[in-house]
């Protein structure tokens, strides 16, 4: 499995995956049903802004924690997953983790997407010592701004992620960039994190275009763009993206200059649709290959099965139900985590909260396997934060199709915080 | 403490995911066209009706006769099995899974019921007898019991409980942080049900005509459905022959109707960019319901009452100028379920996005409605789509949906409008001079509804 704790636990966890896999499946089950279930909170998106996000969260952990339980659950305890709909509201993220912790007797807590809804529910997981499994992508992990019991180990965080974008885009692209984004935290975070990597490439933003996060028409902003500009950066979200893009389309014609963006801006949109010819031969950052690829790895292609999600990254049951599936597998993984964690530190209950948290920040390496889909990764048990591959994929002929693969190296950052120095 | 977090809130680093599947598509489309035709094809009714033969434009509203009524006196079983229904829900609600999209209560309350139901009622007719969860057991009781209610309802309340309550249910619906979360609707629901059961027994029928504002509204869209009684039998006509069958409506129950509208319009305002705009807020970063508490619920009651005193104005203003010899609360109460058809068109219109996707997650309630991995209707594993808000296709055929369910709601309370004022006022002309203002305002309001559905939307 995916745990570097200790050679011991190791061990204990690989004799008693053993022991599981060699009884018949009955078997599992029924000693599996005797104890009674780990239960694990699941702050879902259900409603509100987050909803269309939270809709492919469950679904990935549905499958994870079906794959979870049929291959014996966790210690020999099955699996139950608890959900309650947080609203994408941080006032009820809170109330939720506090029922998750004092209403349902979650073991933890797990699954949060939107960075405000993290970052007002984690002081109550700290309170409550709930240990809280986020999949949110958000720097506020890493950047030390949240607390021992919180921990992303599934995804990488958006620092990483843009600034291992430079190289290449810097090396392939071009080294004159100007950046198109919404004027808010989201926005600001790529036009801080890029403009500092793509400084230390050798290359410089030429212009930062930030656009009112209401607007809908973007033609009047297009004009800001210089002319020597080489590689157009663009990290537009919300109902206009697909208005922006056709805008500029109109604007530039065949003479544009590269283009860069993050799937972000079209999760969950399928990159065929008639209006987004003209991202034809762009380039995006992608969590995760929407579209299978030629070297696609069996690891993938088991979850991509396990998930119901087909070549082009949609549902099996409706090829126009596109999934968002360059963050979903951090549900995946981190439940994956999640059991490692509960098996090194040999988890019982409640009372083993912390024994958890320390087993996960013992981790380090996680290799690409099933447990991992995405790819190999690193855990930094320090920041509490997961490193890996990023990719980045060309658009053609309205399939995503994976140019580069970035080594984890890129991805790293000096330590912001030492989560371990915190009492418990 | 708190300022400290929200403090950090504030500047932390943050991730902004509204999707843009089917709002990017809405905003592709040539709405300002459709919306131009939309509003077109309700002045031309308006224009048309001027030249229209009174007798004409009366007759249209005249039903059809159809089957002999049957006489099958099971409302009273269907109620107590609705009861029934609704008492396993709610158990359910307390005890099953915490997930609002998994917990059949309320998939049932807000999906089946307040779109998919109250869509039937207003469309065939009066369900609700049917189904009404109270009836059945205020009679068994009665029955069992052989109690009378002890109390008269007071006369002075008149509707004005209805208001109250249904404005309540409204706050939870768009305001409350959590309508959804099942164990607080349990708590609601059970609650309501026995409130009302308490308000029968003690006061008699008279409780769910004045009082119960869920049986009031029920009733008040079984007002446009196709499908009544007349005389002994069954009839179907235009939407809206009821209300020329029976026009004018009590001083409470008028006002009922114009907050159905207000109610159902402030609900489309409060998703759109300029409602975040008005309150300040980053629509694609919205903080969640809990910091918008009684900003919505303010807005809730200015929407309400900007309608009712812009509703007011027009008739008070086609009084003035066709020289009617009418109160204004007559003419109120006269015409204010003309606007009926527009609060029901809007209803189909604004839910109908939200039905496609949470249909299919009540259907899978329905095969496994304890949790259990049950597969009592042979689904198996059956995965929600929202694929049709990806195409352009789809969204446009969609949106026209929603497009024509506004505009004809217009045409014809346009039409019903006209029919009302010639009842009341005998000649064509004077007829289209007072109608002339609320025919503006309608049009107008069409308009509205249409920018509803266009705008690009925070939620």
């Amino acid at each position: 499995m995916t745990n570097a704790t200790t050679r011991r636990g190791a061990l204990k966890t690989l004799a008693a995956g053993a022991t599981a896999a060699s009884l018949p499946l009955w078997a599992r089950y029924t000693n599996a049903q005797t104890a009674a279930p780990i239960k694990i909170g699941f702050q879902v998106h259900r409603t509100g802004i987050g909803a269309a996000y939270g809709r492919w969260y469950g679904r990935t952990t549905e499958a994870a924690v079906k794959l979870i339980n049929e291959g014996g659950g966790i210690n020999g305890r099955m699996v139950e997953i608890v959900a309650e709909d947080d609203g994408t509201d941080p006032k009820r993220g809170a109330e939720v983790v506090e029922k998750f912790a004092t209403q349902h007797n979650c073991d933890v807590g797990f699954g949060t997407l939107f960075s405000h809804v993290v970052i007002g529910s984690s002081p109550r997981a700290g309170e409550l010592k709930l240990p809280y499994f986020v999949v949110s992508e958000g720097h506020h992990v890493a950047s030390g701004m949240l607390n021992r019991y919180t921990l992303q180990p599934g995804i990488t965080d958006v620092k990483s992620q843009v600034q291992a974008m430079a190289p290449y885009v810097a090396e392939n692209l071009g080294k004159k960039v100007t950046m198109i984004f919404p004027d808010f935290a989201f926005g600001h975070d790529h036009r801080d994190f890029f403009t500092a990597a793509i400084e230390a490439q050798g290359g410089e933003v030429l212009e930062h275009i930030a656009i009112p996060p209401s607007e809908t028409s973007f033609t009047k902003y297009f004009p800001k763009i210089p002319r020597e500009t080489e590689v157009l950066y663009h990290v537009m979200v919300g109902p206009a993206v697909l208005t922006f893009v056709k805008e500029l389309g109109e604007f530039f014609g065949p003479q544009r200059p590269e283009m860069f963006g993050f799937i972000d801006s079209l999760e969950a949109v399928d990159i065929s649709s008639p209006g987004l010819e003209y991202l034809e031969g762009t380039y995006f950052w992608e969590g995760n290959p929407r579209n299978a690829q030629a070297d696609q790895s069996e690891h993938d292609k088991f979850y991509r099965a396990a998930v119901g999600v087909d070549d082009n990254g949609a549902s099996i049951s409706d090829p126009t139900d596109v999934s968002t599936y360059a963050h979903m597998f951090g549900c995946w993984e981190t439940l994956h985590v999640i059991k490692a964690g509960m098996e090194a530190a040999g988890y019982q209950g409640p009372d083993d909260r912390t024994a958890l948290i320390e087993a996960v920040e013992a981790m380090s390496d996680m290799p690409h396997s099933q447990a991992h889909p995405q790819g190999a990764k690193i855990f930094n048990g320090k920041t509490h934060q997961v490193f890996g591959h990023q990719y980045i994929s060309r658009v053609e002929g309205g399939k995503l199709i994976k140019v580069h693969t970035t080594s984890i190296e890129d991805t790293l950052y000096p330590d912001e915080v030492d989560y371990t120095t915190q009492a418990f | 403490m708190r300022t400290l977090i929200l403090i950090s809130m504030l500047m932390a680093p943050s991730m902004a995911l509204a999707h843009a599947s089917e709002q990017g598509f809405v905003l592709l489309l040539p709405t300002d066209v459709y919306i131009t035709a939309g509003v077109a094809c309700v002045a031309l009714t308006v224009v048309l009706l001027v030249l229209t033969p009174a007798r004409l434009a009366k007759g249209i509203f005249h039903p059809i006769p159809l089957l002999p009524r049957p006489q099958l006196p099971l409302h009273h079983l269907s109620s107590c099995a609705a009861a029934l229904l609704l008492a396993i829900l709610v158990w359910i609600g307390f005890t099953g899974s915490r997930d609002p999209l998994v917990n059949p209560l309320p998939l049932f309350i807000w999906t089946v019921w307040w779109v998919g139901l109250v869509s039937l009622q207003g469309l065939l007719g009066n369900l609700w007898r049917w189904i009404n969860p109270w009836t059945g057991p205020a009679a068994l009781l009665s029955r069992l019991t052989g109690l009378r209610a002890p109390y008269r309802y007071p006369r002075f309340l008149g509707f004005a409980p209805a208001i109250v309550i249904f404005l309540a249910f409204a706050i939870l619906l768009l305001a409350d942080p959590a309508p959804a979360d099942p164990a607080r609707l349990a708590l609601f629901a059970g609650g309501y049900w026995y409130a009302t059961l308490l308000g029968l027994v003690l006061f008699g029928p008279r409780w769910l005509i004045r009082a119960e504002a869920l049986t009031i509204l029920m009733r008040t869209y079984a007002r446009v459905s196709l499908l009544g009684r007349k005389g002994p039998g069954l009839a179907l006509g235009l939407s809206g022959w009821k209300i020329i069958a029976r026009p004018r409506v009590p001083l409470g129950l008028a006002i009922f109707i114009l907050i159905l509208l207000g109610t159902g319009s402030f609900d489309g305002l409060n998703e759109t960019f300029w409602w975040f705009g008005q309150l300040g807020l980053n629509p694609l970063e919205f903080p969640g319901r809990s910091a918008v508490v009684t900003q919505t619920i303010l807005g809730l009651i200015a929407a309400n009452t900007l309608l009712i005193a812009a509703f007011c104005l027009s008739i008070w203003l086609g009084l003035r100028i066709s020289h009617a010899d009418m109160s204004l609360t007559q003419a109120f109460c006269l015409f204010a379920p003309s606007i009926l058809p527009i609060a029901f068109g809007y209803h189909v219109a604004h839910y109908l996005t939200s039905f496609m996707v949470d249909s299919q997650y009540a259907l899978k309630a329905v095969n496994d409605p304890l949790n259990t991995g049950a597969n009592l209707l042979g689904l198996g594993q059956f995965y929600v789509t929202t694929g049709f808000f990806n195409t352009p296709g789809t969204v446009r055929t969609i949106w026209l949906t929603q497009a024509g369910a506004v505009v004809i709601g217009h045409v014809i309370a346009i039409l019903l409008a006209h029919a009302l004022a010639l009842h009341a006022f005998g000649t064509r002309r004077r007829a289209a001079l007072s109608q002339a203002p609320l025919a503006l305002f309608m049009v107008f309001y069409t308009f509205f509804g249409l920018w509803l559905l266009a705008s690009p939307r925070g939620l």
